[in-house]
């Protein structure tokens, strides 16, 4: 008998929110996270702003010894990782703060996200130029993206299963998928997953503009217009940081310890196109949500929302469009569509777990967030959410996500 | 650059690598390791004040070193080494 998954803590570190009430907020109100980018010179992005690891952990509220561990395991960490710690903290709290746990081996923690702190890995390869003797021993640790998974097990004292997993864009939800299968078929009591803060450096930032990837010209004066996913005046996608954090436990172990359900995880795919490359393709988008309901045992009539992937890309927004009306055929009519990205900036390995995030607190809260700045959508026959926030109760809901080398995922959430 | 600012410099780096440790409890005469830094945190200890002191050297020559006293002394030494 394979368990029903629900979820029962959320943390969340965005441009737009730093912890769920101010993201919830945020989401509610349609606040843009995107500005002018000083950091990269060039163009603009959706940066976690003033970000400070001690008086973060400061409003944690945490117990002594966890934030003893987190300080030291975290006080020199990458910025990547420090924003890891802070998010799965948040949702910690919730899931187990003053409510009986499990035995920390039969907790899994798994990071979603691979070439995470490239930035620090410029810093030092600066630094390695002029000051080889100077690189610290640490580097060896922290250079690996497991670096987290260590970290949140040290921090949270998880003796379970860790790893990584990667999927270009999709990393938050082939995460999600895979934290999923751990509850699902009983290999865990808990699983923590993380979807970690892509930090590029200005070389990666460069590589996505000469792909023609990035979005930001058009509207390099007015930063809040640049990221306008469904729009017909769209660029391409705009770099946001975030990471968030989802904890999946069996429903009945949830009913057990009497903790309130944000909602359940009822299904997911993850499906290749058999291309490596960026472009992205109708039939594998499709194929991903389909299977995604068909492990939820349900059909496409009954999705009454999509949390998409839409990153403000020319051509991805489009060939989504189509999986969507391929999919849902005349149903795409009632199926309310919104990009969190057009708030947030497209957050990258953690997007899927922070558009699941979004999509729980707005099914909790019984709303859909804007699409910011849709002001001409290209296509008519999906109905898109509007550029205000509105009362809508969702039952069943997809999140996509898809990453370069046609890597295709969709989870199911269902309202608990 | 005097032997106490070189424990000052020390002091400090491994206080920002253990913030539990209580400042008033370090002592030239104690090993990091007995502090509770392991071989990661020590040769980062060694590597950041190296930097803050402006000096530089491959870290096995710090192989004879016993306790903070004898990093001290090292330090002092490569110090008017450079500066004589």
């Amino acid at each position: 008998m394979y368990s029903n998954v629900v979820i029962t803590g959320i943390g969340i570190s965005t441009s737009i929110g730093r912890g769920i009430e101010q993201f919830t907020d945020a989401l509610q109100k349609g606040v843009s996270g995107i500005t002018r980018d000083d950091e990269d010179g060039l163009g603009i992005a959706g940066r976690i702003q003033s970000f400070d690891y001690e008086d973060r952990l400061a409003g944690l509220n945490l117990p002594d010894a966890i934030l003893l561990r987190s300080r030291k395991a975290g006080r020199r960490a990458p910025r990547s990782a420090q924003v890891s710690i802070i998010t799965a903290l948040e949702a910690w709290m919730q899931a187990f703060s003053g409510k009986e746990g499990y035995p920390s081996e039969e907790i899994d923690v798994i990071v979603a996200g691979h070439n995470i702190g490239q930035q620090y890995q410029y810093r030092m390869a600066e630094k390695f130029k002029e000051h080889p003797e100077y690189i610290p021993a640490n580097y060896a640790l922290h250079f690996m993206d497991t670096d987290h998974v260590g970290i949140l097990s040290e921090t949270l004292g998880i003796q379970g299963e860790g790893f990584t997993v990667g999927g270009a864009s999709a990393s938050g939800n082939v995460g999600i998928f895979q934290a999923y299968r751990h509850i699902k078929y009983g290999l865990c009591k808990a699983c923590v997953v993380v979807g970690a803060m892509a930090d590029l450096s200005p070389v990666e930032l460069q590589a996505f503009r000469q792909t023609g990837a990035l979005g930001g010209k058009r509207f390099a004066a007015e930063p809040e217009k640049a990221c306008r996913p469904f729009d017909a005046d769209r660029e391409g996608f705009i770099y946001g940081q975030g990471s968030a954090c989802l904890i999946l436990e069996s429903a009945k172990s949830a009913q057990e310890r009497g903790i309130d359900v944000w909602g359940e995880i009822a299904g997911g795919a993850v499906c290749l196109d058999g291309n490596r490359l960026s472009n992205p393709s109708v039939s594998g988008e499709a194929r991903a949500m389909k299977k995604a309901l068909e492990e939820a045992g349900s059909r496409p009539e009954n999705v009454e929302y999509v949390n998409a992937h839409a990153t403000s890309s020319v051509i991805g927004d489009e060939v989504e469009v189509q999986a969507l009306k391929e999919i849902f055929g005349s149903h795409a009519a009632n199926v309310w569509v919104n990009a969190t990205k057009s708030l947030t900036g497209h957050c990258l390995y953690a997007a899927g777990v922070v558009e699941a995030v979004a999509t729980l607190i707005q099914m909790k809260n019984g709303f859909l967030h804007p699409n910011l700045n849709l002001k001409k959508t290209i296509d008519d026959e999906c109905r898109f959410a509007g550029l205000t926030s509105r009362a809508e109760i969702c039952h069943l809901v997809l999140t996509n996500a898809f990453g370069f080398g046609g890597i295709n995922t969709s989870i199911v959430i269902k309202k608990f | 650059m005097t032997k106490e600012k070189i424990f000052e410099v020390i002091k400090h780096n491994l206080l920002g690598i253990l913030p539990d440790l209580d400042p008033a409890s370090i002592e030239p005469l104690q090993s990091m390791r007995d502090l509770g830094a392991n071989s990661i945190d020590r040769a980062d200890v060694v590597i950041q004040s190296m930097e803050e002191l402006n000096l530089k050297f491959p870290l096995h020559e710090l192989g004879a070193v016993e306790n903070i006293q004898g990093l001290i002394d090292f330090f002092h030494t490569k110090y008017l080494g450079n500066n004589p």
